[in-house]
């Protein structure tokens, strides 16, 4: 008799795993982009500044001219006139910046060049 | 005898003659070849000669690479910029490169976007502020 009890008990106590199964995916965390400074002329604060509005843009936009124009309007708007972007996956570069005020970056695969000249 | 020899002159002459027009239809067609670098302006704010300043800058560039090598876009960049930059003053910007974007400002006639053969090219002036001393 209590051996029957015992067997009873067991049986309900698997069944209770069954009732659990179908558990929701867990959401797939996204990695963080992998960021890069090649080359600075520029406070830390800024070049931080620059890379997280750099990685909003890149999340907002697909085309590399609309990321570069996220990133100047939004440094002409908070260090004022006169900034310039460049975003892509392969290009070379010569210019003329203001002191203190250049940086070129890598989001993952795309480089960012960003300066203040004029 | 005499009338032989001179005939013999004459088209030694003729043949010489048709050996030069030759090496120089050859000069001509490999400098032709050099010149099939296909320019495509794609956007443009800048006075003629200077577009052509910058396109034959460019050619020369890149027809002075061995065909193998690969684009050096920054030396190609410099290059540009220092023409510029001594030729029609400070301050030019040069970018060089098979991808990208961009968004600048710009003075007034002093920008160019252009592809030759497969690189895109683009040249931009800003305006230089005085020193604050």
């Amino acid at each position: 008799m209590s051996e029957e009890a015992k067997k009873n008990f067991a049986g309900a106590l698997t069944a209770r795993p069954n009732s659990d199964e179908p558990k929701p995916a867990p959401v797939p965390a996204v990695p963080p982009k992998k960021v890069i400074i090649k080359s600075a002329d520029m406070i830390p604060d800024m070049q931080k500044e620059a890379v997280d509005i750099a990685v909003a843009a890149f999340e907002k936009y697909n085309v590399e001219k609309d990321v570069a124009e996220q990133i100047k309007k939004e440094f002409d708007k908070r260090h004022g006139p006169t900034w310039h972007c460049i975003v892509g996956r392969n290009f070379g570069s010569y210019v003329t910046h203001e002191t203190n005020h250049f940086v070129y970056f890598y989001l993952d695969q795309k480089a960012v060049l960003l300066f203040k000249s004029g | 005898m005499e009338e032989a020899e001179k005939e013999l002159e004459r088209r030694s002459k003729f043949l010489n003659s048709l050996i030069q027009q030759k090496k120089k239809a050859a000069i001509e067609s490999e400098h032709e070849h050099e010149s099939s670098l296909k320019v495509d302006v794609r956007a443009c704010d800048m006075p003629l000669p200077l577009q052509n300043r910058a396109f034959q800058c460019a050619r020369l560039y890149l027809e002075s690479m061995p065909p193998a090598n690969k684009l050096d876009s920054k030396r190609l960049a410099l290059a540009l910029k220092k023409e510029f930059d001594s030729s029609y003053g400070p301050a030019w910007h040069c970018i060089v490169g098979t991808s990208f974007g961009s968004y600048v400002t710009h003075s007034v006639g002093g920008f160019l976007y252009f592809s030759i053969d497969k690189v895109y090219i683009l040249l931009f002036k800003t305006a230089v502020e005085p020193l604050d001393h």
